[in-house]
This record gives structure tokens, C-alpha cells and sequence, in this order.
């Protein structure tokens, strides 16, 4: 690391500039009466990418901030941290080791996929209810708790897929239980603060599942095995270089990639979901429903649709669906009554980034904050340093995020309802 | 006696059993006892000061224990690597003070203890105890600890002037799992996970009123952290009884109706972060000086949702109600340690204690939501005032009906 | 002698001209009734006026001080005050210390008895006497709608714009509104009154703005305005809006009405 000085002057010159950029711009476009929702964001990253000779321009001329010239700018801010970060260890793993990069990136959207999912779960209460879940993580870990316990403890011998299937239809009672019980006083203006009684009573449900399962289950980690084995492939057959091969456990893409055969599989399942969320909330009346409602909750009501049911619904939705991250999960990492922690600040991160209350949103940001920590866990010099920090590049993000654009990338100014407001 | 007195006089009792209580108790586990009171203090300290933040001024954080562990580890990080020498090492960094050396030790992380010492440990050695190295008095790490968090509840205050509500609460918790990530990461300085030791409160003992007492003796932190509770929630009562209060429940309620009226908005929830953070922070100087070791541990949420739980399940809407609850929770927790069996099972109660109490902490939210505590206070300070109303408007209408007859 | 003088007075929302060159003058005691269809900018004109939102260009001084780039309380503490369209008082506190923020915010001490009699007499002269320990969220609407008066006189501005003060107020009330109004104009207080009641203001004022998509299009008294045909086609042509009384206006849509 004999040149990390030019790293650090890179860093110190695009935070300034875009620090600068953040501030200035939303100054500028104030005075000029412009459109100020993207000005900050993309006064910063514009005065991050090109400093002086893209601000002055940008101050000079004021045009319209638009999606292109975020996406672009904020490519050239990656790029500069990537060249300067290349220039100071040129030794790094991450950027000598072209196929470990191969690999970082795919295992980084691969877990993205996941991340999403989780996400989305959190997104789809947020945009119905008004409320941030900070009983999230607990569901995720039930989920894979469950799935333990149904495959390995109670009926030993089923099928995974059974054990997934239980965990979403116990989980999404929960969830369906729960909101009926401590949720409902929101709906009426019984409670002076909705969204803070949101916060601390989810939050109290989480603290009590986490030592619940920690009473029940006891805190050693218990660890599930793969769902399915891979058929033994190599393709094309016998040729030295082949494009994939795979073992039981893992798969090979073009000699360089590895990908880990749970995460495959929890990434796969995932998708599924995915399109069978997406297909639920399109197609069928009750999504039609629950997307009317959280679009405007009163005019929905007018409509014959009943909002309270759709709360219901919602809640126990995105508990399913966190309960289902945790379930397919649950066969790649080892489990823990706390292990819900940080999947759920990750997801905190990722539904602010996409935008509270936005599904695609939410699956845009996991697959950036999936890259994000790829990134970080590969190329950090120290790999025991690299993995304390993992929980805090989300939070890094989630920072800059909420002081750049609060209402995220793709947000709306507010969610719908009476405690949609913030 | 007035009604209204009565949580004034209850007040004075409690007050006056805690003081006495070292002197007069003398049943089993004294040490033991007294620890839970010390801890029991210190999470009052937090709780009453996070009541001010959320439940007067409206500001959910999450942040709280970052503040405490922000102050913690600034007294051990000063007490750790700040010495003062008359003679100059040579080999650390040090400045010239007057006559003596500002002596600045080199980190050296955990593993490397036994290989190399530091720079001020091979000086001594040198030395060989010619030479006496003074460590920085505790009490200066307890202001500066107390100063670094009221600068950074200076800057959060800034921060999140522009953000409300679920903002609020994801943005301090990212900001404390920021900090706690770096104080786990950056081994080399502040020992990770293995923790940084402090010097305790009263490193050489202390002598009060000609009775010496040792450094592990509980009597002298047990009233330092009692009289900390006690300026805290003296200030606490100063400040909510002052315009500062009236002001920043007011913010809470309805931020551009107090801005309409002339209240300066920043500037009040700027100042509640500072207050209450540099309040966090003072009691987590005095807390590590008084366990002599911290780590990042001590930053977890699940100390954020004891505090959080605390406040609410006492009341959140006063600073006194979520002071006797943390001390009340915390012995009740305490008390639930004890494992038994029923029909050969042992229940762990070291886990289902923590499961009750977040069945409690739902509960109260759910059917109590102003805490189990305030209602109390307030049947005996508000008691009076429905019968009051009641009796003044028919007062109002006689007047009246007297007034019509007349004309 | 109370002064406003607003001079050219723009205020864009994004492409949406909310104010166009807005100005008026008021002099004295003056009750002044501002009055136009849903969405003329009326309210964004009270925001403008009070300091939550900064005009684009144009300028307001107060008594010979500028405030239209002030912050809200300074320009509270400048002697202009406001109350909200939705009521807005301050729902768990009691009714008193409603009444003591805005003399605190003045930097006089509630603890004076000064201070608490002057609160007891408005709560007297409002009828809520009774009510001085009960939390403000205990109350009626249209008893929190007299506590935000209450809380104006506390603060003693010299001009008083009320937003649709007569909406959705029992007639008992508006009989107290009423008298509030005129004492406190003879107190020698300027007054603007937003109002959807047409009645009320032409018995109140002696003075009417009329708005009209951002512009000011009529000033003159409430006879002339009443026959100005420009003002009858703004109504008349958009008939469905005069009754949305004490509706909330969304003054960042675009006007399609």
C-alpha cells in the first residue's frame, strides 16, 4: 500500500466536491426556482465525478436533473474510486485477480436477488401501513428456524420445500396474528403518534421472538444441509477450457466464477417468489387492492375496498416474505436466535435507498448494496477488518442517502393514509 | 396533605432510601446488591435522559447507546494512551509541558501484547522504576467523554433536523452501528472485541469522612452514579419546567405551529440532542471507569432496547417515571436470573426473563400507552383537574344564568 | 401605525405560478378580507407572508422591517401572526401552557403572574376558563379553534391573518369568533381573513383581496367587488369550487377547475 495517499487524496477530493456539489447545487436551484427534489443528489454526485468543470457548467446552465446524468455520474464516481484504488495496491486481490472479480460481482448480485426479496417484504408494509417493521429481522430468522425444525426436528425426513412452505404459512399467521392484536389501535387515530407506536411495538415484538426462539431453540447454531445437489455437468463435454461445471455443491461458470449451491438455489427460489409477488399484485383483485390502497387509502376505501383487511394482508405478507428470505437462507449460513440483525438493518438500507414504500425500489437497491458489500468484503486489505465493517458500508450508504434524496431513488414524496405522513 | 404533594414526599422517601441504603443494608450478596443499584443508576441516567429526547421533544432515537459508548470510549481511549512523564521516552510521541512530557503511547493492538510492549513500557523498562509515569486523572476523561458526546449530539441534532419519524429512528441506528462497526474494526487502537481496560473511579482508594474505602469497594461509585442520577434528573427537571421544555413539546406536537408562534424550532431540537446525548455520554464515562473495561459490546441494540423498553414501559412522557422504572426493571431483571425446574425441565431464565419483559414492554404499549408509571403520578397531579373542569364550568353557568336573570 | 407593504410578490412551485407579482399595502387598523376560488394562491400567500415558504422575488416589510426572507419565528417575533387552516394547536399540552408558548417565545417568563393573568383573561374572554388544566386534545374542534386565537393574542402581533376561522364552527362559536375579531381590531390590530363565508366577510371587512389563480385582481371595497365583473366571472366560472368550504387547498396542483 505504498501509494494509499493518492487513494485517500482521491477520496478527500470527490467528497469535497461533492459535498460542495450537494449543498451549492440545491442553493442554486433554489434561487432559480427549479425543481429541487434531485438537486442535491445530483448536484453531489456530479460535483463528485467531475468537480470544478461539472459544476460550473451544471450552476451555469441549471438543466433539468435527470435520471441519465445520475446514472452516468455516478458510474464516473465508481470508476475514479476504482482507478485510484487500483493505482494505490495494484497488488489487491480485487484488482490483480480478474476472475475473482468475476465472482465477487456475480455472488454480489446473486445475494442481492435475496436481499431484495427481504427488502420488498419490508417495502410492501411500509407502503400500506406507514410503518418501518422493526420486527423484520426476527421473521427472517423464524423462517429459517422453522424450516430447521420441521425438516430436522419434528418430521425428519421431509422435503425442504415443505419445510419452506410451512415456515411462509406460519410465518405469514404471525404476522396476520400479531397486526390484528397490536396494530389495529393505528388505524382509528387511538394512538396520538402512529408511526412511532409502529416503531417501538414492532420493536418490542422483535425483542420478544428473538429470546423467545432463544428460550425455545437455545443460542448454539444449528445449520441445515442444502436443499438440492447439483447434477454433476461439464459442458461442453471433456474440452479443457468448459463453460460450466458443476459439483454437488457448487457450480463453475467459464473457470472462473464460483457460485455456492445454496445461494444458487435461495437465489432461484427467490426469483420465483419474486414473480409470484409480482404476478399477485397485478393480476389478482386483492393485489390490485393492496396496491390501490397504498396509492391513496381513502379513495380506495370509496371504492368498497376495506383497508383494514388490506393492513392485515400486507403485514402478513411482508412477514411471510421476510420469513422465506430466512427460509431459503437458512441452508447457507449457520442460524442464531440474533441472527435477524443484520439482514434487517441491511434491508433498513435497501428500502431506503430504492425508496420507501417502492417495490422496485427495493430491488434495485439490493442488488446495490449486494455489490456494495461484495465490493468491500473482496477488496479491503484486511480481511478481518473488512468483515467487522460489513454491517456499517449499508449504514455508510443509508447515511448519505438520507441526507442526499430521503425520500430514496425511486420514492415517492410520501405514503399513503392518515399515518403515511412523516 | 394535598394530594398533589404526594409524589413530591414519595420523591424524598426514595431519595432518602437510596442515600441510606449502603449504610443500612445488610443482608446477603451486599456487593451484588449494590452492583445492580450502580447499574440501575446508569441505566436511569439513560432513560430518563432518552425520555427527554422522545417522549418530550418527539425525537425517536436509536442512537442513545452510541452516545453512552461514545463517552465510554473516550475516557478509555484518554486514560489508555495519554500519560504524563517528567522525563522523555524517546521512542513515543510527546510534547513538552512545563517541566514534564505529554506522553502519547503507540497502539499496538491485541495480539502483539506479549511480543512487543509499548513504547512506554520498553521506556520503563529502561527506566527501571527510576522514573514515576502519571496517567491522566480520571476525571478529566469523564469531561472530555462528556464533551465529545455533546458535540456529536451537536452534529446528529444538525443532521437529522430535516428528517422525522421512521427517518429519524433508521438514521441513529445507523449511526450506531457505524460506531460500533469501527470500534470493533480498527483493532490497532481501541482492542476490538477484547475491550479497552480503564483505570476505576478511585484508582488509589479514596478516604470520606476518615473512612477508607478500597477501589472495589462498591460505597464511593455507588453514590457517584447516584448523584449523577440526581444532577441528571435535577437538570432534566430545571430544563423541563423552563421555557426549553414548553418549547420542545411543543415542537413535538405541531413543528410549524410553534415556529408561527416564535418559537426558533432548530435551535430547541438542536439543543435536546446536545443536552441528552452529553447526558448519555457522562453516564458512560462514569459507567467505564466503574467496570474498567469496555467493549463494543456495551453499544449493542440490545442495551438500546433495555433503555427504549425502560422509558416506555415506565412512561415516556416523564423523565422521573422512566428513572424509577429502569431502576425498578433492572432489579426485577435481576431478580428473574434464577434458573428452576418444573417436572425435570430447567427453565433458562436467563432468556425467558427477557421474554416476559417483551411481552411486558407490548402490552404496555398496546393497552397502557402512557406507561405504567405516569398514570400514577398523574391520578395524583392531575387527579384533580376533570373534577375541576366540571365544577368550574357549572360555577361559569350559574354565573351566567345570574347574569341573564339580572339584565 | 402598523405598516405591510408587500411589493411584487412571486411565488413558482416548479413550473406552477402560485403568486404573480403580488402587491398591496395595508395601513392601520385595517380588517382586510382576502378571498378567491380553491387554488388562487391564498394560502400559499400566508406562508409566503409568514416566512415557512420564501418567495422567488418580491419583497415584505412589516413596520419598516423586511421579513420576507426571515424564518418563521423571527418573523413571528416581527409582529406577524397566523393561525392554520387545520387547526394546529399543541395537543398534549394543557390549554395553559398553549397559551405560554408563543409569551415565552418573547422571552417573558411564565412563571410571572403578569404572564399567567393576561392567559387567564383570554381564556375568560374565549369562554374556556373551565378548561385551563385540560389537554388541548380533550377539546372540541371549535374549541382548539378559539385556543389558536387564544394563542395569537398571547403573542400580540400587530397583523393577524386567519385562515378560514369560521370553518366548521358551531354558530354559539362563531358569535365568540366574531367578537374576537373586532376586539381585537379596535386593540388597533391589522387583520387578514381568509374565508370561504362570504357573509362573514362582508360584515367584517371594510377591504377585499381577491385572488384569482395568483393574481391579485381585485382591491377595492366589498360593494365594488361584489359588482366587479372580472371577480364574478373568477367565481362564476368555477361555480363547483365556492362550495368547498374550509376544503384543504392543494395549492402545488396545477388549476384545472
Amino acid at each position: 500500500m505504498q501509494y494509499s495517499s493518492i487513494f485517500w487524496w482521491t477520496i478527500l477530493w470527490v467528497v469535497f466536491w461533492g459535498v460542495t456539489g450537494g449543498i451549492g447545487t440545491r442553493r442554486v436551484y433554489l434561487r432559480k426556482d427549479l425543481d429541487t427534489s434531485n438537486a442535491t443528489l445530483g448536484g453531489s454526485l456530479i460535483g463528485a465525478a467531475f468537480g470544478p468543470f461539472g459544476l460550473a457548467p451544471l450552476w451555469w446552465k441549471s438543466p433539468e436533473i435527470g435520471r441519465v446524468m445520475i446514472t452516468l455520474s455516478s458510474l464516473v464516481v465508481i470508476g475514479i474510486i476504482a482507478v485510484a484504488f487500483a493505482n494505490a495496491d495494484p497488488e489487491n486481490n480485487c484488482v490483480s485477480n480478474g476472475s475473482f472479480v468475476a465472482s465477487q460481482i456475480t455472488n454480489g448480485l446473486i445475494i442481492g436477488i435475496i436481499y431484495g426479496l427481504m427488502a420488498m417484504g419490508l417495502t410492501l408494509i411500509f407502503s400500506i401501513l406507514g410503518i418501518v417493521s422493526f420486527a423484520h429481522g426476527a421473521f427472517y430468522m423464524i423462517g429459517g428456524m422453522l424450516v430447521y425444525y420441521i425438516i430436522n426436528v419434528w418430521f425428519p425426513g421431509t422435503h425442504p420445500l415443505i419445510g419452506v412452505l410451512g415456515s411462509c404459512l406460519i410465518t405469514f399467521s404471525m404476522g396476520a396474528l400479531f397486526e390484528r392484536l397490536f396494530l389495529t389501535p393505528m388505524y382509528d387515530g387511538r394512538v396520538e403518534r402512529p408511526v412511532e407506536y409502529g416503531i417501538l411495538v414492532t420493536f418490542g415484538l422483535s425483542f420478544t421472538l428473538t429470546y423467545l426462539v432463544a428460550a425455545l431453540a437455545g443460542f448454539n447454531p444449528v445449520k441445515v444441509k442444502r436443499f438440492f445437489d447439483f447434477p454433476r455437468i461439464r459442458l461442453p463435454d471433456s474440452s479443457d477450457p468448459w463453460l460450466i461445471k458443476t459439483s454437488r455443491g457448487n457450480m463453475e461458470l467459464f473457470d472462473t466464477v464460483s457460485i455456492s449451491n445454496p445461494r444458487f438455489v435461495a437465489a432461484i427460489l427467490s426469483i420465483l417468489v419474486l414473480i409470484g409477488l409480482l404476478l399477485f399484485l397485478h393480476r389478482t383483485w386483492t393485489g390490485k387492492g393492496l396496491r390501490a390502497v397504498s396509492q391513496d387509502r381513502d379513495a380506495a376505501a370509496i371504492t368498497g375496498i376495506n383497508p383494514n383487511r388490506m393492513n392485515m394482508l400486507a403485514f402478513a405478507l411482508g412477514c411471510m416474505i421476510a420469513g422465506l428470505s430466512g427460509a431459503v437462507l437458512v441452508q447457507a449460513f449457520s442460524w442464531l436466535p440474533v441472527v435477524g440483525l443484520i439482514p434487517e438493518m441491511r434491508s433498513f438500507v435497501i428500502v431506503v435507498l430504492g425508496g420507501l414504500g417502492s417495490l422496485p425500489g427495493a430491488f434495485v437497491g439490493g442488488t446495490l448494496v449486494g455489490l456494495v458489500e461484495a465490493a468491500g468484503t473482496g477488496c479491503v486489505p484486511n480481511p478481518q477488518k473488512a468483515s467487522s465493517y460489513i454491517p456499517a458500508y449499508g449504514m455508510i450508504i443509508l447515511t448519505i442517502m438520507l441526507l442526499l434524496r430521503p425520500m430514496g431513488l425511486f420514492g415517492r414524496k410520501f405514503a399513503s393514509g392518515a399515518h403515511g405522513k412523516f | 396533605m394535598k394530594r398533589q404533594n404526594v409524589p413530591q414526599l414519595l420523591g424524598a422517601l426514595i431519595v432518602a432510601f437510596f442515600v441510606a441504603f449502603p449504610f443500612v443494608y445488610s443482608g446477603g450478596n451486599y456487593d451484588y446488591i449494590m452492583h445492580i443499584c450502580i447499574i440501575g443508576f446508569f441505566y436511569a441516567i439513560l432513560a430518563s435522559s432518552w425520555s427527554m429526547l422522545a417522549g418530550y421533544a418527539g425525537q425517536f432515537s436509536f442512537g442513545h447507546m452510541a452516545f453512552m459508548g461514545l463517552g465510554a470510549y473516550t475516557t478509555a481511549l484518554f486514560c489508555h494512551y495519554f500519560f504524563i512523564s517528567p522525563e522523555p521516552t524517546g521512542i513515543c510521541t510527546e510534547f513538552a509541558i512545563g517541566g514534564h512530557y505529554l506522553i502519547v503511547k503507540n497502539p499496538i493492538g491485541v495480539t502483539s501484547t506479549t511480543l512487543t510492549q509499548d513504547c512506554l513500557a520498553q521506556a520503563m523498562d529502561k527506566w527501571n522504576g527510576t522514573v514515576e509515569v502519571t496517567p491522566m486523572p480520571v476525571w478529566l476523561g469523564v469531561i472530555l467523554g462528556t464533551i465529545v458526546g455533546g458535540i456529536f449530539g451537536l452534529l446528529i441534532g444538525l443532521l437529522v433536523l430535516r428528517l422525522r419519524a421512521a427517518y429519524l429512528a433508521l438514521f441513529t441506528l445507523g449511526f450506531s452501528e457505524i460506531l460500533r462497526a469501527t470500534i470493533s474494526a480498527e483493532i490497532q487502537i481501541t482492542r476490538g472485541q477484547a475491550g479497552l481496560e480503564l483505570p476505576s473511579l478511585f484508582e488509589n482508594g479514596i478516604t470520606i469522612a476518615g473512612h477508607f474505602f478500597s477501589k472495589t469497594d462498591k460505597i464511593p461509585p455507588y453514590f457517584v452514579m447516584l448523584f449523577l442520577l440526581l444532577g441528571c434528573l435535577a437538570v432534566l427537571y430545571w430544563l423541563s419546567q423552563s421555557r426549553f421544555g414548553l418549547f420542545v413539546r411543543a415542537l413535538r406536537e405541531d413543528q410549524d405551529a410553534a415556529a408561527a408562534l416564535g418559537v426558533n424550532t432548530t435551535r430547541y431540537k438542536v439543543l435536546v440532542f446536545v443536552v441528552t446525548s452529553s447526558m448519555a455520554a457522562l453516564a458512560g464515562t462514569v459507567y467505564a471507569h466503574y467496570v474498567t473495561i469496555i467493549t463494543p459490546n456495551n453499544l449493542m441494540i440490545l442495551q438500546m432496547s433495555l433503555v427504549v423498553a425502560m422509558a416506555v414501559i415506565a412512561g415516556v412522557e416523564s423523565f422521573i417515571a422512566a428513572a424509577i422504572g429502569a431502576i425498578l426493571i433492572e432489579f426485577i431483571l435481576e431478580m428473574l436470573r434464577t434458573n428452576f425446574s418444573i417436572g425435570g425441565v430447567t427453565v433458562d431464565m436467563t432468556l425467558w426473563r427477557l421474554v416476559f419483559f417483551g411481552i411486558v414492554l407490548m402490552l404496555t404499549l398496546r393497552f397502557a400507552r402512557n406507561g405504567l408509571l405516569v398514570p400514577i403520578i398523574d391520578f395524583f397531579t392531575r387527579g384533580h383537574v376533570a373534577a375541576e373542569t366540571v365544577a368550574r364550568r357549572s360555577d361559569e353557568a350559574a354565573d351566567t344564568e345570574r347574569r341573564e336573570t339580572q339584565s | 401605525m402598523i405598516e405591510l407593504s408587500v411589493s411584487r410578490l412571486n411565488k413558482r412551485f416548479g413550473g406552477n405560478h402560485v403568486l404573480k407579482d403580488i402587491s398591496f399595502d395595508i395601513r392601520g387598523a385595517e380588517m382586510v378580507g382576502l378571498i378567491g376560488p380553491n387554488g388562487a394562491g391564498k394560502t400559499t400567500l400566508t406562508n409566503v407572508l409568514d416566512g415557512a415558504v420564501k418567495p422567488n422575488s418580491g419583497t415584505v416589510y412589516l413596520n419598516g422591517t423586511r421579513i420576507d426572507q426571515l424564518p418563521s419565528f423571527e418573523v413571528a417575533k416581527a409582529g406577524l401572526g397566523r393561525t392554520f387552516q387545520v387547526t394546529r394547536s399543541f395537543r398534549r399540552m394543557t390549554v395553559l401552557e398553549n397559551l405560554y408558548v408563543p409569551a415565552m417565545a418573547q422571552g417573558r417568563s411564565h412563571k410571572s403572574n403578569e404572564v399567567k393573568e393576561e392567559a387567564l383573561e383570554v381564556l375568560d374572554f374565549l369562554t374556556m376558563a373551565h378548561l385551563r388544566n385540560e389537554y388541548a386534545r380533550a377539546l372540541s374542534g371549535g374549541q382548539q379553534k378559539l385556543l389558536e386565537l387564544g394563542r395569537l393574542l398571547m403573542l400580540d402581533p400587530d397583523l393577524i391573518i386567519l385562515d378560514e376561522p369560521f370553518a366548521g364552527v358551531h354558530p354559539k362559536l362563531m358569535e365568540v369568533i366574531y367578537e374576537y375579531i373586532r376586539r381585537v381590531n379596535e386593540r388597533g390590530k391589522a387583520m387578514i381573513i381568509i374565508s370561504h363565508q362570504m357573509d362573514s366577510i362582508f360584515a367584517l371587512c371594510k377591504r377585499l383581496l381577491v385572488l384569482n389563480y395568483g393574481d391579485l385582481i381585485a382591491d377595492d371595497t366589498p360593494e365594488k367587488v361584489k359588482n366587479d365583473p372580472v371577480v364574478i366571472e373568477a367565481y362564476l366560472g368555477t361555480t363547483e369550487d365556492r362550495s368547498g368550504t374550509g376544503q384543504h387547498d392543494d395549492e402545488t396542483r396545477p388549476a384545472d377547475g
